[in-house]
């Protein structure tokens, strides 16, 4: 049998939201680790309510080739979901997938980046009409999601209106 | 009359998840270009944790900040980001009228994240072939 060469994918892990845009900022670090191209597959997986889940997200990446899977928290703290919900997730990886390698980092934590990332937020910091923005721009990333608080309001990009039933 | 920086965090009933956000705000007091620009900082927490934002945003002006730059120590948007906090600052304009207040993009926006999220990567790495 020809030796394949191993291919690594990262998974960032997160809690999801039932406010369905709310993945913009994760998917954007998806979007540039991707192009950064360190990783074979670069690939988002939620807990709760946001798609994918985690299983499904290792499932597509086993499904493209990965036999080693890096899972980095995208949480600042090693609290319950992190500590409890994340290994469970991963056992349960392992244990569908019993060929592929799950490596799990720890969260973000304390790092001088954070202390850049908050300098930098702070000199480009903007006047009450821009405070409300983000809202916006979450909604431009969304999928239509009949439990976002948003859906069926003229807020939703997607489906401004309420569904007739 | 100097700037003040107001770290907006949303607290924790486990006191302890706040110690990494405390570590990350004293390394950015300790940065001298973050310091000449910023010479108060504050950390206010929007529940669960002491001194409350508002609270907060009053040191800040009580030390002598003619403006107030806050930023969201959060890695999501979502309702307090888009919502609560802001209202917070509308609030705090009302009761401070003299004082400008500007808000940041939430901390998960910035690249350097990114930067963060490829080296826990790279040490989880390492740490397993060592």
């Amino acid at each position: 049998m020809q030796e394949k060469k191993t291919k690594r994918a990262l998974i960032l892990f997160s809690h999801g939201s039932l406010l369905c845009g709310s993945g913009e900022a994760l998917e954007a670090h998806a979007a540039r680790l991707r192009e950064q191209g360190e990783f074979d597959l670069v690939s988002v997986g939620y807990l709760n309510y946001t798609e994918p889940r985690f299983s499904e997200a290792a499932a597509q990446v086993i499904a493209g080739g990965a036999s080693e899977i890096v899972v980095v928290p995208y949480f600042l703290v090693p609290g319950f979901f992190v500590t409890k919900s994340l290994p469970e997730a991963v056992d349960l990886a392992r244990a569908r997938f019993p060929g592929v390698r799950f490596i799990v980092s720890p969260p973000l934590g304390d790092d001088a980046r954070l202390a850049d990332a908050l300098l930098d937020a702070a000199l480009n910091a903007r006047g009450p009409e821009h405070w409300r923005d983000p809202i916006g721009r979450a909604a431009l990333a969304c999928r239509p999601s009949p439990d976002c608080p948003l859906y069926g309001t003229p807020a939703c990009p997607k489906v401004p209106e309420a569904p007739l039933v | 009359m100097s700037d003040a920086l107001l770290v907006m965090v949303h607290g924790s009933p486990r006191p302890v998840a706040n110690e990494d956000m405390f570590r990350v705000v004293e390394q950015f007091r300790r940065r001298p270009d973050a310091a000449a620009r910023f010479p108060i900082v504050e950390v206010g927490f929007m529940e669960c944790n002491e001194p409350s934002i508002p609270e907060a945003i009053d040191r800040c002006v009580g030390g002598g900040a003619a403006t107030v730059t806050a930023v969201p120590y959060f890695l999501h948007t979502g309702t307090h980001v888009c919502d609560d906090l802001p209202t917070l600052l509308e609030e705090a304009r009302e009761r401070h009228p003299h004082v400008t207040f500007r808000m940041g993009d939430y901390l998960g926006l910035s690249p350097k994240l990114t930067s963060l999220l490829a080296a826990r990567a790279d040490e989880a790495v390492l740490s397993q072939t060592s």
